[in-house]
């Protein structure tokens, strides 16, 4: 059988310890003239709230009648002001038509540098045939075949300066 | 000039109450502070705790008469307030316990070294106290005070008597098990 933990010293010892500590503290003397701070502070504390008197009420009006009729007129008052407030600002129309912003996603749906060319303007040619090999020398240069229409002279390769069908 | 019975009733009600929370003030406010300082462990705070504990009472004092145990009633009031205090408060650092508990600790026949030496000894006690959960901490802070029974206990917490007693249990099992482990690590 299992020992129960409060049976062993060390059970003894810790909460021993701690017992002996709370105590000390719980039985550690008030401070001096406790109570009379305490009563001090009571005598300064404020008592219950009281109603004001009402200066007027023993001339011309009853003092409830009087209570109640300053506090409609400070209600009315309020929300006179608040009502003209209100009336004074119009609120701007909200737009019919809403637009969206044009959100630019990273990975989205986006043109990949796609270049429109106007329908007026002839498409471009080939200067190669499709899979032969472009030497380097002629990259950035202008191309052959406009030269070839242009100047008979040149005597360029036919076939290669062919406008393609599109 | 003719004096209203009202006004005369009226005064000599608030003379009576006046002089009942007198006698609560000077009967209970040591208990209170105590209290008060278990849990704060700072004189001035203690102080301003049992305060408001009599202003809140001020303000109820119509009602003291249906009270049944004023003694109680007044703790469970200071509880409150001291937990609240200490939920809001900071948490100080801990070389501030030390020096307050050797300042405040009686020290009869100790040496200056000695006395610093308990209070860092209760100082690492109390720290081991506060890890304890919230539950177990409290019904062992209050099963300090010899005047508390576990039934009185229980009505400060608002709990059974039974949940006392297993809370205290587990409160001293946990304890033993702390200091345990904080002298293993020394």
């Amino acid at each position: 059988m299992n020992q129960q933990p409060y049976n062993n010293a060390a059970f003894r010892t810790g909460a021993g310890e701690a017992e002996e500590t709370l105590r000390l503290i719980a039985g550690l003397a008030a401070p001096e003239g406790l109570e009379d701070r305490v009563q001090a502070s009571l005598t300064r504390a404020p008592r219950t709230a009281r109603v004001m008197p009402w200066p007027l009420d023993r001339h011309w009006m009853h003092g409830t009648l009087a209570r109640g009729a300053a506090a409609a007129a400070i209600v009315c008052f309020v929300a006179g002001g608040g009502w003209e407030v209100y009336s004074r600002v119009q609120p701007t129309q909200a737009p019919k038509v809403i637009a969206m912003p044009r959100v630019a996603t990273p990975g989205g749906f986006a043109s990949a540098n796609a270049m429109r060319t106007p329908k007026t303007v002839n498409g471009p040619t080939l200067t190669h045939p499709i899979g032969a090999k472009i030497p380097v020398h002629t990259l950035g240069k202008k191309p052959a075949g406009k030269k070839a229409a242009g100047s008979p002279a040149a005597g360029g390769n036919s076939e290669a300066t062919k406008p393609v069908a599109q | 000039m003719e004096i209203a019975p009202g006004a005369v009733q009226d005064e000599t009600r608030q003379h009576v109450e006046e002089e009942a929370l007198a006698a609560l003030v000077s009967q209970y406010a040591s208990t209170l502070y105590r209290v008060a300082f278990s849990v704060l462990r700072n004189p001035s705070d203690a102080e301003d705790a049992v305060q408001e504990t009599f202003l809140r009472v001020l303000r109820h004092r119509n009602g003291l008469g249906e009270i049944r145990d004023h003694r109680v009633w007044l703790i469970r009031i200071v509880w409150n307030i001291v937990l609240d205090r200490k939920r809001r408060a900071k948490t100080r650092p801990e070389t501030d316990d030390v020096d307050e508990l050797a300042r405040v600790l009686p020290a009869h026949g100790l040496t200056a070294e000695q006395r610093a030496a308990a209070a860092q000894h209760h100082a690492h006690v109390l720290r081991c106290v506060d890890e304890l959960p919230v539950k177990e901490r409290e019904v062992l802070v209050l099963s300090a005070f010899e005047e508390l029974t576990s039934v009185e206990i229980a009505s400060v917490l608002g709990i059974t008597e039974s949940s006392v007693r297993s809370r205290l249990f587990r409160a001293r099992n946990l304890m033993a098990e702390l200091l345990e482990h904080s002298r293993s690590l020394r």
